[in-house]
């Protein structure tokens, strides 16, 4: 019964909330060959798609979970339910991370199957740099209830990377570019403390 | 005033206090840490001065043959398009085409090809997973009918064909294939140009604006998007639609606030810069305008097509949809500059103006007009978007159009009763 309801819940929200954001996440991916090639790519050449190019499909799907209820009038609805909001977000979040983890792994396959010389440490390395990118939108959006500076703060990121590059540490999204995996414990580490962290931060803070 | 009224609005606005902290932030990692420390003039015999880029049209002519006949004899073409490696193969069709065009710069035909081939060594290559052979050819003749703006056309086709992003392409010729490495001599005329053409200042101008102009590329897109969302954010839209205070002042006020509020931690930023300056070299040799010129020429218009842009998609959609395309934007402008080199490769509708060096300064002057050209055609762009925005915005005001919405009960993909 509760599980059919929460089904019920997870097909409405895609249909009418996030079917665009995964196609644009889909789409993100598809386009990929115009801008680089996939094929026969060895270990730190696959890793410039996978960290550069995949990981923006993280802040696409995470960062507008609480988008819907972005507007007051329309949260305080949804408040008055029945079914726990967080609950719902959560249910969101969980979509998104399922999906983020799958156009990784179908993206790593492709190029697998492209002959190039990518493994398991390519798949976990592009997801975590793509769920700790989510994870920061996911949060700042959240606690901000304001989907502009959830944005904002994953793309600040993403750009830091590029600008100061390995001064970031353990935080660098490039590291497999460089040769370095370690990074990726900790940036999985972020995405998990950010993303748990988030609900209990919009209760704690709250801005207008 | 409504100009004050903006400004204040835009102030308290947490994305306003965000984007201060990522222009500071950005200036203090990258700017401030790299010229930290005086330049000083050459040494001879200390180090390798790196390359300098001479307009000579016989070697690039001569150097690109070369690579082009190495890369047409392996059939793999290494190209960047938007920055990201990519090898290019191409099938029969194109490869004649390519041949053809061997033959018309060299002169040669395919038994001249076949002997220049047979007289060179081969290399074996591992690139990536792909093992490939190459041969070094080197010495390719030209011939005395290709003219250097007939040799352009070519590298153009040729470029085309190959889809772009290769080093074929016009713009990149004088570039990739006419660097020679830079003599003392040479070094010491880049330090003097910086001295005394630069009077310092300059050349600390182009830097800083370059810096600068990476993240005011993409940045005031969020201001704008959240400013123009917030009325509808807020539920004041309905008050102000119901205002006597036209369409055009409104937006006009609003777009003037976010360009000045944006401008000020710039202008601060610029302000740090200029005594970091003063404090290495002293007053005596120093330009005392030009830090403030230059990046306020260069700038400026980053800010006010950016948030312009960011207005009019914001309008029209969503904040969402704005810093969607802002993004891509950006993200292009960054890989092309990127696969372009970073010292002083402007043309006209650069959008990200770069030149990440102290020196080069000739470099930068062959392009001013176009830099000049560039930077008022985005000042043009962002007035017209400016205006687009008041039509959109007018007719939302109108009650006639609501602007187009992607998610929520009025998206134009939910199914009406």
């Amino acid at each position: 019964m509760v599980s059919g309801c929460l089904a019920r819940i997870v097909y409405s929200d895609i249909k009418h909330n996030f079917l665009l954001h995964y196609l644009l996440a889909l789409g993100i991916l598809l386009a990929s060959p115009v801008f680089f090639s996939l094929s026969e790519l060895d270990s730190r050449l696959a890793a410039q798609p996978l960290e550069a190019y995949v990981p923006l499909i993280g802040i696409i799907l995470m960062t507008p979970v609480f988008l819907p209820e972005q507007n007051e009038s329309i949260y305080d609805v949804v408040c008055s339910k029945k079914i726990s909001h967080d609950i719902i977000c959560a249910l969101r979040l969980i979509c998104s991370v399922v999906i983020v983890l799958a156009m990784t792994g179908a993206f790593v396959l492709n190029m697998k199957y492209s002959s190039s010389q990518v493994n398991i440490r390519h798949y976990i390395g592009s997801a975590a740099s793509a769920l700790s990118l989510g994870a920061v939108g996911f949060v700042f959006a959240g606690v901000s209830r304001n989907v502009i500076i959830g944005y904002m703060a994953s793309i600040t990121y993403y750009i830091l990377n590029f600008a100061i590059g390995t001064k970031l540490g353990n935080l660098y999204l490039f590291s497999m570019m460089h040769g370095s995996f370690a990074e990726k414990k900790w940036i999985l580490l972020l995405a998990a403390i950010l993303t748990a962290s988030a609900f209990l931060l919009r209760k704690v803070i709250r801005i207008k | 005033m409504l100009f004050g009224k903006e400004c204040r609005k835009i102030f308290h606005s947490l994305t306003y206090i965000i984007y201060c902290i990522i222009v500071i932030l950005m200036l203090t990692t990258q700017y401030f840490s790299d010229c930290a420390e005086k330049e000083y003039r050459p040494v001879r015999g200390e180090y390798d001065y790196g390359e300098t880029i001479i307009e000579d049209h016989d070697l690039v002519m001569s150097n690109a043959t070369d690579d082009l006949t190495t890369e047409f004899l392996s059939n793999r073409y290494v190209c960047y398009p938007f920055g990201f490696y990519k090898a290019v193969q191409l099938n029969d069709k194109k490869k004649a085409k390519i041949e053809k065009y061997i033959f018309e710069i060299t002169g040669l035909d395919s038994d001249g090809i076949a002997e220049k081939k047979n007289n060179s060594m081969l290399y074996n290559f591992t690139d990536g997973t792909h093992n490939y052979s190459e041969y070094e050819i080197d010495g390719m003749p030209i011939s005395d009918t290709v003219t250097y703006e007939r040799f352009k056309e070519i590298m153009s086709d040729i470029d085309d064909i190959l889809g772009g992003g290769s080093d074929y392409a016009v713009d990149s010729l004088v570039f990739r294939f006419s660097r020679v490495p830079m003599t003392y001599e040479q070094a010491i005329e880049e330090y003097d140009e910086m001295m005394e053409n630069d009077r310092i200042s300059g050349a600390y101008a182009r830097l800083f604006s370059d810096y600068a102009g990476f993240v005011l590329a993409i940045i005031p897109v969020f201001v704008a998007a959240a400013l123009s969302a917030a009325d509808r954010r807020h539920r004041t839209s309905e008050l102000i639609y119901s205002r006597k205070t036209s369409s055009i002042c409104i937006i006009f006020t609003r777009f003037a606030a976010l360009v000045t509020t944006m401008f000020i931690p710039v202008l601060i930023c610029m302000t740090a810069a200029f005594l970091q300056i003063l404090s290495l070299y002293g007053t005596k040799d120093m330009d005392m305008t030009t830090m403030f010129t230059l990046p306020s020429f260069w700038l400026i218009p980053n800010i006010m097509t950016v948030s312009a842009v960011g207005m009019f998609v914001t309008e029209l959609f969503s904040g969402g949809t704005a810093i969607l395309v802002q993004f891509v934007w950006w993200f292009m402008s960054m890989m092309t500059a990127g696969a372009a080199g970073l010292i002083g490769r402007i043309e006209k509708f650069t959008f990200v103006c770069r030149h990440n060096s102290l020196y080069y300064r000739n470099e930068f002057i062959g392009n001013w007009d176009n830099f000049v050209f560039n930077r008022i055609f985005y000042i043009a762009v962002s007035l017209t978007a400016v205006v687009l925005t008041v039509f959109v915005y007018e007719f939302k005001r109108g009650g006639s159009f609501n602007g187009i919405r992607l998610f929520g009960k009025d998206s134009i993909f939910r199914h009406k009763a």
